[in-house]
Order: C-alpha cells, then structure tokens, then sequence
C-alpha cells in the first residue's frame, strides 16, 4: 500500500527548527572584539591571542543561517590586534600572573 | 655571547677608573691629610701615599669587599708607613683600578654607568624568547585540528544514517528534504544526497505528503565535536547523540489528548519546562505497570491513553533496545517551551518585519491560542555489542524509523472511546482557553492604560511649555475632575444598589 499522498505536501519552515538557547557564539564574538580593543588600546599582548581564539570558538559553534561577515570581521579584528600590537612593541609576550 | 658581555664589562670598568682618576686628582687639594700615616716609618713597603690618603681611606672601606685587595688594604690599615710617592705609583694605580671596580660593584656609591640587562629576544637565539607565542599557536592549531576532525566525524555520521533511511522515507513520502526556499518542491540532486546543515553539530531533514499527518522533520542533534570544550563537557556530563522526529499532525488526524513517556533524568525538566505537559499533566508515574522498566516515567493527561499507546509492540521495542528512547511526547496542545515562545505569539506572526509594539499588538488580537498537533519521538544513539558508533548507527536507524511510522499510525488511528475521558479533555481545554483569554484581557488593559498615561504626560509636556498659566489653570482643572469622577461612581453604585 502506498502511503504517499502528493496533494499533502507541506513546505519547510525555518520557524519549525527548535530553538537552541545557545548564545555561545554571540558571547565570543563580544568577547574576541573586547579583548581586542584590550589589546589595541592598552597594549596587552596575551588580550590579543585571547581575542583569535575567542573568534576561533565563536566560528566552530556558530550556525549556518548566521552571517558569515560578523563572523569574518571578528577575525580580522583580532589578528588585526595581534598585529598592531606586536608592531609597536616586538618583544615576547608576559603573562602577569606567571611572573 | 658572554665573551662580548665580559669584554663590554671590562671595558665599562677601565672607563669608570679613568673618570675616577681624572676626579681624585681634580679634587686633590681638598683632601684631608692624616698626619699620622705619613710621620710613621716602618719596614714595609706596601703603603699608600699622603696626597691620596683620603681616597684611600675612603677606598680601604670598600675594598673589604675585594678578594684580591684585602690583604693589601688590611697591611696598609694596620701598619703606619711611611710613604714615598715615587715608587708606589704604580701599586697606586693598580690599586684604584681595583677600589674602582670595588665602587663599581658596590651599591653605596651612585654609579654613573649601569648596566642595562639586554632584553633576551635580541640576544642570542631571539626566537626561544617567544616561548609563550609558540603556545599560544600551538594551542590555535591544536584547536583548528579538532574542530576539523570533529566536523569530519558528524558529517559522516550523518551520511550514514541518512543512507539507511533513504530508501523507507522515499517509500513513505512523497517529498523527502526541502528547504522551503526552492519555487518547486521537485528537489534536485544536491538536496536529495545529504540532509540539510544547519550548523556543524545539527542536521536536519523534512519530510511530508503521507496519509494521516502533515509533515515529519528529522533532527540530528549530534554532540558539538567540533569545538573542543564542549567535546570535553559532552565527555564529563556523558551527553548522547540524538535523533529527534517531530511529526506534525492535521486538525483531524489525531483525538485530543496529552501524552508523555520520558526516561527518569529528562521527565521531570519536560514536565516542568513544556507548557502543555505543566498544564495538562498532574503527576509522573513510574512506567513499571505498564511492563515497561523503572528507568522511564508516564505523564498522562487520561489514563485511557497510556494502555492504548504503550501496546505489545512498543513494549517490545523497548525491551530489545532499553536505552534507545528519549522521549516519546504526543499532544494536541503542544506550545513549546515555557519562557520561548508565549501563548500568544504565532509562528506566522513572528515573521513580519513591523515594530514590537505592533508584534504585540497583533498577539493580542488573537483570540485563540496557537497550538500544534504533535508527536515527538527522541532516539539516543549509542553504540551497542561493543560496536563503534558509525556500524550501530547504520545497524539501528533504519528500525528506529520503522517504529516512528508505527507510532504515527496508531497515534492517527486512536480515538478516546470513554464519554469520562472525552468530558476530562473537553473540560480541561476549556479551563486552559479561559486562562488564556483572561491574560490577554488583562494584557490588553495594561496596554491601554499604558497608552492614556502616554497621551496625558504629552498632553502635560505641551502645556507646561506653552507658558501659559490660565491653559495650565484648565489643564489642573480638567484632571481634577477626572480623579474625583473616578473615586465618586463606586460610591454612587453602592447607594443605589442599597436601595
């Protein structure tokens, strides 16, 4: 018996996905952005690689049907950081709390 | 390396014994003589001369310091000479070389030079002065390999359990995978091969056009291999990999009821979470009586229910894979989660672009509560008999979905039979829609104060900057009336009604 029944298709909504409340990736782009300002403005270096690996994060948990550019810009703000940082003082890095 | 330090070192201090001479010889005149030293004779011949006394009792304090000058400053501390100028020059010299190396050294003096510690990256090796940067760059790349690995790892498991059902839902519905955006539900090849990604660690694929319902959506909620602090969580909190079938009924398909069969550790969060589950189900059982195992518990609306759906054949399914069900959730008036969406709002509604204000606005207009007909089945999969996960994933899914077509049927084809159970449901409804209405009543009145309040203080705002004081005057006026009127009907009410 064929159970198919064409006149009773229904079209896909998104609406119809359960929601997750994961705000994970939300949380690391703020968090990469912030620390990258950090880094900019106060010249901290670790704040910088702090910022890559928050944009790191945010990427591998973000969905799909999120834009790609904020993803993108929090990236290149952070390797911007890095950049700018070490430019204006080449010397190794120091963490504070291991000194 | 070091020898270019020593010999830096040894030149710093043959400068600093220049400056110091250069300074002794300047300030010779005001130096103060000891006569004493100078009157004494005696055999020895280690002594220092008068003009330089003074430098040199100054330098016999810091030369204790010295290894090599003690024994000579201790012979000239004890033992009173006589100097000649001429012949110990030298001697002198060498011994200032050696009292200035001593001042050098020595923290008391203020030291005209230091010597700056050279930073490590540009000395020697520069790059092992970044040891912390080459963690950090492990650390990303150790990060990137895992979330390439993770993401590698889902989407296969995906593909395999998408291949073993390929074949029964071709067979059940007449549209498998779409993702509302294409004009034509005939669905290309692209669609067809793969289930639709909707991040790395969710998949999901719908189906519809079958008798008795309208759509099927499956969900592959899969752990977040791809990032690893939750991989690590998964591990610590021993989270499974899931498959979600959420099957969406017609307004006839299905008999009104609420129904839930949930293991233990998630029964008690849906009863508390879910609104239809909160306001239908009273208590929880356990599944014992029902020849199930105490692992799972029962949420029923009607009693009736649960003897009609857990049959001999969910009873066996059960038995042959026991940890395999999550959950099985049938209702009629499934609304979510509480706090997600409200009673009110509509799926539909949501996606207009128009302000909040307007969202709620239209919320409230509606006089009926958006509810769905549901069956929700959750599925762990786990690997049995010692087997990975990617062979009892292919292994099992094909069964899994073999009993959700059965529920979907039976769940279809059930109707209540006791007038009991139909006046319980019926009663029940109405007790929920009545609770409802009163909120968006209520709501609704809220709203509409809201908006008087707005309008005085515009109404005020406008007077108050006309400068005006006998349209001020008016305005107080006005309000005073409006507050005695208010306070005076009840008043007025009662004494009717007295009467």
């Amino acid at each position: 018996m064929d159970n198919r029944r064409p006149a009773r298709i229904h079209r896909f909504r998104p609406a119809l996905i359960t929601q997750a409340d994961d705000a994970l990736p939300d949380y690391m782009n703020l968090m990469g952005m912030i620390f990258s300002m950090c880094s900019l403005m106060l010249k901290i270096k670790w704040c910088a690689w702090v910022a890559i690996f928050a944009a790191l994060v945010g990427f591998a948990n973000s969905r799909t049907s999120d834009d790609a550019k904020q993803v993108l810009s929090s990236f290149m703000l952070s390797i911007s950081a890095v950049v700018v940082t070490y430019m204006q003082n080449p010397a190794p890095m120091t963490i504070p709390f291991m000194q | 390396m070091r020898s270019s330090t020593i010999l830096i070192y040894f030149l710093l201090c043959y400068v600093c014994s220049i400056v110091k001479t250069i300074k002794d010889e300047d300030f010779s005149e005001f130096d103060d003589f000891d006569q004493d030293e100078f009157v004494i004779e005696t055999p020895s011949s280690t002594s220092a001369p008068p003009p330089s006394s003074s430098s040199k009792t100054q330098s016999n304090k810091l030369e204790s310091t010295n290894d090599e000058n003690i024994p000579q400053s201790k012979l000239t501390e004890t033992q009173d000479d006589e100097v000649s100028i001429d012949d110990d020059d030298d001697a002198m010299f060498d011994e200032e070389e050696f009292e200035t190396s001593d001042l050098f050294s020595s923290s008391t003096s203020s030291p005209d030079f230091k010597i700056t510690e050279v930073p490590a990256n540009l000395t020697g090796n520069r790059w092992e002065a970044y040891y912390c940067e080459a963690i950090m760059m492990i650390a990303l790349l150790g990060y990137l390999i895992h979330f390439l690995i993770g993401r590698t790892k889902n989407s296969q498991l995906a593909t395999i359990i998408y291949n073993s059902q390929r074949d029964l839902l071709e067979r059940n519905f007449a549209l498998v995978g779409d993702n509302g955006q294409t004009r034509n539900t005939q669905s290309s090849d692209e669609q067809i091969n793969t289930m639709h990604k909707e991040s790395e660690n969710l998949y999901i694929l719908w189906c519809s056009g079958r008798i008795s319902m309208d759509s099927m959506l499956i969900e592959l909620r899969f752990i977040k291999r791809q990032c690893l602090f939750n991989s690590l969580a998964a591990l610590i909190k021993s989270i499974n990999d899931t498959i979600v079938y959420t099957i969406d009924y017609g307004k006839d398909d299905m008999d009104t009821f609420v129904f839930c069969l949930a293991r233990k550790r998630c029964a008690a969060k849906l009863h508390r979470d879910m609104n239809d589950l909160s306001q239908f189900c009273a208590e929880r059982k356990n599944a014992d009586k029902k020849g199930l195992s105490s692992n799972y518990q029962l949420l029923s609306e009607l009693g009736e229910v649960s003897s009609a759906i857990i049959d001999t054949r969910v009873a066996e399914f059960m038995d042959k894979f026991p940890d395999a069900v999550e959950y099985i959730h049938i209702s009629d008036q499934y609304t979510g989660m509480k706090g997600q969406n409200g009673d009110q709002q509509t799926p539909s509604t949501s996606s207009t672009n128009t302000g909040s204000a307007a969202q709620q606005q239209d919320a409230l207009n509606i006089s009926e509560r958006s509810v769905r007909r549901v069956l929700i089945i959750a599925f762990n999969l786990i690997s049995y008999k010692d087997r990975s996960l990617q062979v009892s994933c292919e292994n099992l899914s094909s069964d899994y979905l073999r009993f959700v077509l059965y529920l979907i049927d039976r769940v279809s084809s059930f109707r209540l039979t006791s007038k009991d159970s139909k006046m319980k449901a019926i009663k029940n409804r109405q007790r929920i829609d009545e609770q409802f209405l009163k909120n968006v009543n209520q709501q609704r009145q809220e709203q509409a104060q809201q908006r008087r309040e707005e309008q005085r203080r515009a109404e005020k705002e406008k007077i108050m900057q006309s400068d005006d004081p006998e349209l001020q005057r008016k305005w107080e006026e006005k309000e005073h009336k409006r507050e005695m009127k208010r306070r005076q009907p009840k008043m007025k009410q009662m004494k009717i009604k007295a009467m």
